[in-house]
C-alpha cells in the first residue's frame, strides 16, 4: 500500500490576536489523501480550507494535532516536506516586474533545475496555460487571470510530487478554467498529488477523484461527487413552476423544497414518469436536469449550518 | 553542508530579486535625490566638509538599502503572496532573506558606484579610506538589510509600514554624524554617535580623512560596535527568518 502524500490527524488551530477574540478556524480535521488523487477541499468563506492548506505546506503551525505529507511531520521536518512540495497561495501574484517567462523561469532555477531544464519546462508550462503569447510582457501589464495563470504556470512547472492550489483558477475564464484542469490531469497521470480548494463546483466536480467539505473547521462529509450527489435523495432535479407546485403537492416524490420562485423535487429515475404525469395533470410546467454537486454541498452544509443554529 | 543546506537556492533567489528590482530603474535613479541636494548644500555652505559628506552619501546609500529591502518584503508577503509560494519550497527560510537584500544592494550598487566615482574625481579617496569605506559599509548594509528584514514581517498593512521606515531610516541615516563630522559632537553624543551603526562607520571613514578624528579607544568602541551590531542583528535576522517562514 502506497505512503500516503497527506495525512491529517486532529488538526486544530486558534488564532490568537492581541485584542481580538480568539477565532477557532480548524477544530479537529482529520484527513488522507493518497498518492497520485486529485482531492478538493469545498467550504464556505472562512470554513478552515486555506489554513488546513497552509498548515500542511509548512506555512502554518498548527495548534494541536498534526500533519504529515509523505511520512514526513510538518511540524518537526518543514525541511523535509518543503522539497516535496509547490504551492499556488489564495490571491497570489507574480512578481510584477518579471514576464511570466521570467517568473516561471526564475522559480525553477531557486528550486535547483538546471538552465536547460528549467528553460524546457517553462517553455512547456506557459504553453499549457496559453500563456506563450504573453510570455515576454511584464506581468503588471497582464489581465487578473492572466497573472493567476503564471502562477499555476510557475507551480505546475515544478512537476512537484505534492501541489496545493488554493482557488486556482480563481478570476480564469471558462477555457482557461479548463486548461487548468488538463494540465493538473496530466500531473497526476505522471505521478504528482494534488490538494486544492475551489469554489467553483463544477471544477471540484471535474477535477477531483475526492473530495472534503468542510464547516466552521471540520469536516462535515467526503467521498466522491457522484456519491456526495446520491445522498441528496436522488439523481434527478425537477424543476416546477406554476401555481400548483407547492411541496405539499409533491413532496411525495422526493425532497421538495422551494427556491428561487419554483419548486424543485430531488428524484429517481424510476419515479420520474409517475412525477411528470402529475405535474401535466395539475397544468405545472417541469424541468429535467441531473442533481449537481452544488445542490449536494448545499444540503450538507445547510444542515450543518441549521444543526448549528 | 549544513551551511549549503541552510542557504540553499540564496544565488537564484539572489538573481531574481535582483532581475525585479532592475526594473525600478526610476526608484534606483531618484535613490540619490536626498544625498544630492545635502551634498549641494555643503558645497555651498562648507565646501571643506565635502569629503565627509561624500562619504558619509556613500555609507547613506547603503543603509538605505535597509528601507528598500524591508519594503519589499512586505510588499510581496502582504500583497503579492509570493512568500508562501517561495517559503513552501526547497528555497531555505535564511536565503529567501539574504537573497532578497543581496539582490536589492546589487540593483542599486550603480548609484552608490557613482556617488564613490564622484568622491574619487572631486576629493580623492586613499587606499586606507577605500578600504575601511568597504569593510565600514558592508557592516552597515548587513545591519539596515537585517533590520529591514525582520521589521517587514512585523506587519500586515502595507501603509502602516511607511512611517515607521521613514522615522528609523531617517532618525539613523541623517541626525547623526553621517554626512557631518563626528568632531562636532562631544560627551555623551558623541559616545552614542559611535554605537549607531551609520555613524560608527561613518566615524571610521572620517578618522582616515583627518588626524585625530577618533582616539584609538574611541575608534575601537566604533569598530567593535559595528561589528557586533552587524553580526549579531544578521544572526537574529536568520534566526527570524526561519522562525516567520511558520507563522505561529
Amino acid at each position: 500500500m502506497a505512503e500516503p502524500a497527506v495525512s491529517a490527524h486532529e488538526v486544530r488551530k486558534i488564532y490568537h490576536r492581541r485584542g481580538a477574540p480568539e477565532v477557532t478556524a480548524l477544530s479537529g480535521v482529520s484527513l488522507e489523501v493518497r498518492s497520485g488523487e486529485r482531492v478538493a477541499l469545498l467550504g464556505r468563506n472562512g470554513a478552515g480550507k486555506t489554513t488546513f492548506l497552509k498548515i500542511a505546506s509548512t506555512l502554518l503551525a498548527p495548534t494541536s494535532g498534526h500533519v504529515e505529507v509523505f511520512g514526513h511531520d510538518v511540524d518537526r521536518t518543514p525541511g523535509e516536506v518543503r522539497p516535496l512540495i509547490a504551492v499556488v497561495p489564495q490571491e497570489g501574484k507574480p512578481f510584477f516586474h518579471l514576464t511570466p517567462r521570467e517568473q516561471v523561469y526564475t522559480y525553477l532555477l531557486t528550486r535547483g533545475f538546471a538552465r536547460a531544464e528549467a528553460r524546457r519546462r517553462t517553455d512547456e508550462a506557459l504553453g499549457q496555460m496559453e500563456l506563450t503569447e504573453v510570455a515576454d510582457r511584464l506581468s503588471v501589464t497582464l489581465s487578473g487571470g492572466q497573472r493567476q495563470r503564471t502562477m499555476v504556470a510557475t507551480v505546475i512547472a515544478t512537476e512537484a510530487p505534492l501541489l496545493f492550489l488554493d482557488e486556482p483558477t480563481i478570476g480564469m475564464d471558462p477555457f482557461a478554467r479548463r486548461g487548468v484542469w488538463a494540465s493538473l490531469r496530466s500531473l497526476t497521470r505522471k505521478g504528482s498529488t494534488i490538494l486544492l480548494t475551489t469554489h467553483y463546483l463544477d471544477e471540484a466536480e471535474a477535477l477531483s477523484d475526492r473530495l472534503y467539505i468542510v464547516e466552521r473547521g471540520r469536516v462535515l462529509v467526503d467521498g466522491t461527487s457522484e456519491g456526495l450527489k446520491r445522498s441528496t435523495g436522488g439523481s434527478l432535479r425537477v424543476t416546477l413552476t406554476g401555481p400548483a407546485a407547492t411541496p405539499e403537492a409533491f413532496g411525495s416524490f422526493g425532497r421538495a423544497y422551494p427556491e428561487t420562485g419554483a419548486l424543485h423535487v430531488v428524484t429517481t429515475p424510476e419515479r420520474l414518469p409517475e412525477l411528470l404525469s402529475f405535474a401535466l395533470r395539475q397544468q405545472v410546467t417541469a424541468a429535467v436536469g441531473p442533481v449537481t454537486l452544488e445542490e449536494a454541498f448545499l444540503r450538507v452544509v445547510g444542515r450543518s449550518i441549521d444543526e448549528e443554529s | 553542508m549544513a551551511g549549503a543546506v541552510a542557504f540553499r537556492g540564496l544565488r537564484a533567489f539572489s538573481y531574481t530579486e535582483f532581475y525585479v528590482q532592475a526594473h525600478e530603474y526610476l526608484s534606483i535613479g531618484t535613490s540619490l535625490v536626498v544625498q544630492a541636494i545635502l551634498l549641494l548644500f555643503v558645497r555651498i555652505l562648507a565646501p571643506s566638509l565635502l569629503d565627509v559628506a561624500l562619504l558619509g552619501s556613500v555609507l547613506f546609500s547603503v543603509f538605505a538599502l535597509g528601507q528598500r529591502v524591508q519594503n519589499e518584503a512586505a510588499f510581496i508577503r502582504i500583497d503579492h503572496k509570493l512568500n508562501e509560494l517561495y517559503l513552501a519550497s526547497p528555497l531555505a527560510p535564511e536565503a529567501y532573506f539574504l537573497g532578497l537584500s543581496i539582490g536589492v544592494l546589487v540593483a542599486y550598487l550603480l548609484p552608490i558606484f557613482f556617488l564613490v566615482g564622484a568622491t574619487i574625481v572631486l576629493v580623492g579617496l586613499a587606499p586606507t579610506t577605500a578600504l575601511l569605506l568597504l569593510l565600514a559599509g558592508a557592516g552597515v548594509w548587513l545591519f539596515a538589510s537585517s533590520v529591514g528584514y525582520v521589521v517587514s514581517t512585523l506587519f500586515r498593512d502595507m501603509r502602516a509600514i511607511w512611517p515607521y521606515a521613514t522615522l528609523f531610516y531617517n532618525l539613523f541615516g541623517v541626525l547623526p554624524p553621517v554626512f557631518y563630522p563626528i568632531g562636532l559632537l562631544s560627551g555623551s553624543l558623541r559616545t552614542l554617535a559611535l554605537l549607531i551603526p551609520p555613524s560608527a562607520a561613518a566615524a571610521l571613514v572620517q578618522s582616515t580623512l583627518r588626524a585625530n578624528v577618533l582616539s584609538p579607544s574611541e575608534f575601537a568602541l566604533a569598530a567593535i560596535a559595528l561589528a557586533v551590531e552587524a553580526g549579531s542583528m544578521f544572526a537574529l535576522a536568520v534566526v527570524w527568518a526561519r522562525r516567520s517562514a511558520r507563522e505561529g
